[in-house]
């Protein structure tokens, strides 16, 4: 039998857009029956990059069949009143309720927290915005970037010119709708107790953040300089302290050329890190890369030797020369078996197709094929293996409303409603 | 009074660093009872990483371990010792949820695996998150975020146009995963409840981490196509980038999301010339010249202060965010509003300051018990109150210098 997964018991309506898709293809994940309320035109999120070159314009976004996928479609136009009352009909059988009108761009009524938990009161609504829906910025345009920028991780991404860079795909709602699943569920447990929903409220802003490892909050410790920024043209170029924050937190000094790609390596020094260096210069003395003048390094300590001037930044640079060479033997496919037998911190930088083809992902089975309307697609599997009857084989992103009727027959007679 | 949500529920939690430790965080926030293993004789990563007050190094006063870990009890073990695992064992018979984080295999060395721990509560949920998940021929793999955000395909998508990349700040997936996690131990849970029955759930950064980039696997599998560097750029919107403001390393974010706010942002930086300027009115135009319209912004933000441009810009309904720095980040008058700061009594701090829970909830809104625990904190409390220990056996673990 089907697993039917740890949610089967429970509906969402998803009335989200690009914005805040993620959060009720997770709840799909796990069973949920999760029915994505679609105007006329269909939810913006069908509209997203990128876009499969061969499938019919609409219908072809890549994004939508990744977020989309596990739930079903209704179109439904709450601005009219044929409509509201379709939307009503359809929460009053809800247990949760997604959507991400953003306050810049005119709330509708009809998501208004009081209106809706008159119809379920037991309702659970989650509403992600980009500011939230308080404060003096609630009412601001925004867009993937500038959240990016108001909320830490931006400045703190720099190019080898420190030029602030983004990632190359969105990000900032994906962190958002994250967590609006995890408070839909947090607040399906407070219910379990009062019989009670509730209004949740969610920030974008405020979820990024903790794509800073806390740096944002160095000010509330007089941390100065806990992330280095560039000096100022003609400033006295200050003696700065090694990078002792360990993991990784610079990583634009981490990648390394092997001979076909990249290797990311934090080249760590002090006590939090340098345990893993240490590692990796005692295999390239093994394997005879490796001058004698390295051969005393403790990378543990290495910042007091070069805080006392008994090293200099040229050792410094010397010992990454040495390093560089010895990467270029190595090839992409040896590093992971490097990185498990020598305890060396050392990963290839892959692309998404080394991802399709990884032989790990392959032995976890990771990587599903889901058969779209217009040809089959690759998607990740459950993100938590080992509860088999946990989450639910899926399917793919619906067509626009193509389970209007199926739904609309399901749902309790407006006369056993009235009379509820 | 509302109770909390997640009143009542016990949660025994062998994380550390980041991504485990978010976990057992937002479960604290929300009522549940948390007890944190950790031992002064092996010192956990996070407590190295800061920010530490004045920057002066202190693992007993780091921010970041004090944001991943508010709201917790804390209970000092070393679990190399057999006294220490016979604790965890009674520890994961209170428990409903148990989360750990070591490297795959470690906690079968300390007969405290899944298959042990769920003979002793079989209706325990235990999870483990790690980098590359518990099975599979990597799951021998040791590293932090940023090899899994290698791993994950991250590390390749963050540079300009054409690279080299240069990836995304910090540990990436230990900042995805924990949402994942999460929602996994919750959907769990709530099958546990209706059902009496356990699970175990393992947890991988790196697939965690994929789950964002799905679009982009999905593109790669019909089409053969892999997401490069591109900069700041974006397909769907021109102009999409970054510029300097007035100021040394001042910067703004600006995105036109369509044609109209193009031409309201055009209108602002070059006048009715540059928004009515039939070259640029369609994205398509505004594409091919890209490099050259981010140069007239650049030269319009670059002599403005950072205040005025998110002025003008915001009155015109044009997507803009100052950049901010972590200088800057407390002082956000949005943040401040929101109470995104929550600041809690901290016996060598004085007084630790952590963000607040993601989600503001209506009825039950996050509560925040206490700072995260120094060493051995809650000791005697977990010991005698939670696991019903009495003095003798106290005294023996103490005098077995087990408690550390």
């Amino acid at each position: 039998m089907a697993a039917k997964g740890f949610l089967a018991d429970y509906r969402v309506l998803d009335l989200t857009d690009h914005r805040g898709a993620l959060a009720g293809h997770m709840l799909a994940q796990l069973g949920a029956d999760v029915i994505q309320v679609e105007p006329p035109g269909g939810s913006a999120a069908r509209l997203q990059p990128p876009f499969a070159p061969d499938w019919p314009v609409g219908e072809n976004s890549l994004f939508w069949a990744a977020y989309g996928s596990g739930k079903r479609s209704i179109v439904c136009d709450p601005n009219t009143a044929e409509g509201l009352k379709a939307l009503h009909r359809l929460v009053a059988t809800a247990d949760c309720l997604f959507e991400s009108a953003a306050p810049a761009e005119g709330r509708p009524p009809w998501l208004d927290p009081a209106a809706l938990a008159a119809v379920n009161p037991r309702l659970i609504q989650v509403s992600i915005t980009p500011f939230g829906l308080t404060g003096p910025k609630r009412d601001w345009a925004d867009s993937e970037i500038t959240l990016w920028a108001a909320a830490g991780p931006l400045l703190l991404t720099r190019g080898l010119d420190d030029h602030p860079l983004r990632i190359s795909a969105p990000q900032a709602y994906l962190h958002a709708a994250g967590d609006a699943a995890g408070a839909a569920l947090i607040a399906h447990f407070a219910r379990l107790a009062s019989d009670e929903g509730q209004h949740i409220d969610i920030s974008v802003q405020q979820c990024v953040p903790q794509a800073t490892l806390s740096a944002v909050l160095a000010k509330a410790v007089e941390h100065k300089d806990f992330v280095p920024r560039p000096p100022p043209p003609g400033a006295q170029a200050e003696a700065k302290g090694p990078d002792l924050s360990g993991s990784g937190s610079r990583t634009r000094r981490s990648k390394w050329s092997v001979s076909d790609g990249l290797a990311e390596m934090h080249l760590g020094l002090g006590p939090a890190v340098g345990g893993s260096t240490n590692k990796l210069f005692a295999w390239m003395r093994r394997e005879g890369a490796l001058e004698e003048r390295f051969w005393d390094w403790d990378w543990t300590t290495l910042h007091r030797r070069l805080a006392s001037g008994d090293l200099t930044e040229a050792d410094l640079d010397a010992a990454r020369d040495a390093v560089a060479a010895f990467m270029l033997t190595l090839r992409k496919q040896d590093l992971m078996t490097i990185a498990i037998e020598d305890g060396i911190r050392v990963a290839p930088v892959e692309t998404i197709s080394d991802l399709l083809a990884s032989p790990h992902e392959a032995a976890r089975g990771f990587f599903r094929t889901i058969n779209g309307p217009f040809g089959d697609y690759q998607a990740p599997g459950p993100f938590a293996v080992g509860a088999a009857d946990g989450f639910v084989d899926i399917r793919p992103g619906p067509r626009l409303g193509e389970h209007t009727a199926e739904i609309l027959a399901s749902l309790p007679s407006e006369t056993a409603e009235s009379a509820r | 009074m509302t109770a909390q949500p997640m009143q009542g529920v016990k949660v025994l939690d062998l994380a550390w660093v980041v991504a485990g430790p978010l976990i057992g965080r937002s479960l604290a926030d929300y009522g549940a009872t948390v007890v944190r293993i950790e031992s002064s004789r092996r010192v956990e990563t996070a407590r190295l990483m800061g920010p530490f007050p004045n920057g002066v190094f202190d693992v007993q006063q780091c921010t970041l371990y004090e944001n991943t870990n508010a709201g917790k009890l804390g209970l000092a073990l070393d679990l190399r010792r057999p006294e220490a695992q016979a604790v965890v064992r009674d520890l994961a018979a209170w428990a409903d949820i148990a989360v750990e984080s070591f490297t795959p295999g470690q906690m079968a060395k300390w007969g405290l695996d899944y298959a042990v721990l769920s003979a002793i509560n079989p209706s325990l949920i235990m999870v483990s998150t790690s980098l590359m998940g518990q099975s599979g021929p990597y799951s021998g793999f040791s590293g932090y975020g940023n090899h899994g955000a290698a791993i994950a395909g991250f590390q390749n998508i963050v540079g300009p146009v054409g690279g080299p990349p240069v990836g995304p700040f910090g540990p990436y997936t230990d900042f995805v995963a924990p949402r994942f996690g999460l929602v996994a131990v919750l959907a769990a849970l709530d099958h546990q409840r209706r059902t009496g029955e356990g699970c175990y759930l393992d947890v991988s950064q790196a697939e965690a981490g994929m789950q964002f980039l799905a679009p982009q696997i999905a593109d790669a599998s019909v089409t053969g196509r892999n997401q490069a560097c591109a900069g700041n750029r974006d397909v769907g919107m021109t102009p999409h980038g970054v510029y300097r403001s007035l100021g040394w390393d001042n910067w703004v974010a600006i995105a036109a999301r369509d044609d109209a706010e193009w031409a309201a942002l055009a209108t602002l930086v070059g006048g009715e010339t540059l928004a009515g300027d039939p070259r640029f009115t369609s994205l398509e135009g505004r594409k091919a010249d890209e490099d050259a319209l981010d140069a007239l912004i650049e030269a319009w933000t670059s002599g403005r202060p950072t205040d005025d441009i998110e002025t003008a810009l915001q009155a015109v309904g044009v997507p803009v965010h100052r950049l901010v720095a972590t200088e800057d980040f407390m002082t956000d008058p949005q943040l401040i509003e929101r109470g995104h700061f929550v600041r809690l009594d901290h016996p060598l701090m004085g007084q630790a300051v952590v963000e607040a829970s993601h989600y503001r909830m209506s009825k039950t809104p996050a509560e925040y018990q206490r700072s995260a625990p120094t060493y051995g904190r809650d000791n005697e409390h977990v010991l005698r109150d939670l696991l019903g220990y009495d003095d003798a056996r106290i005294a023996t673990l103490k005098e077995a210098d087990v408690l550390v």
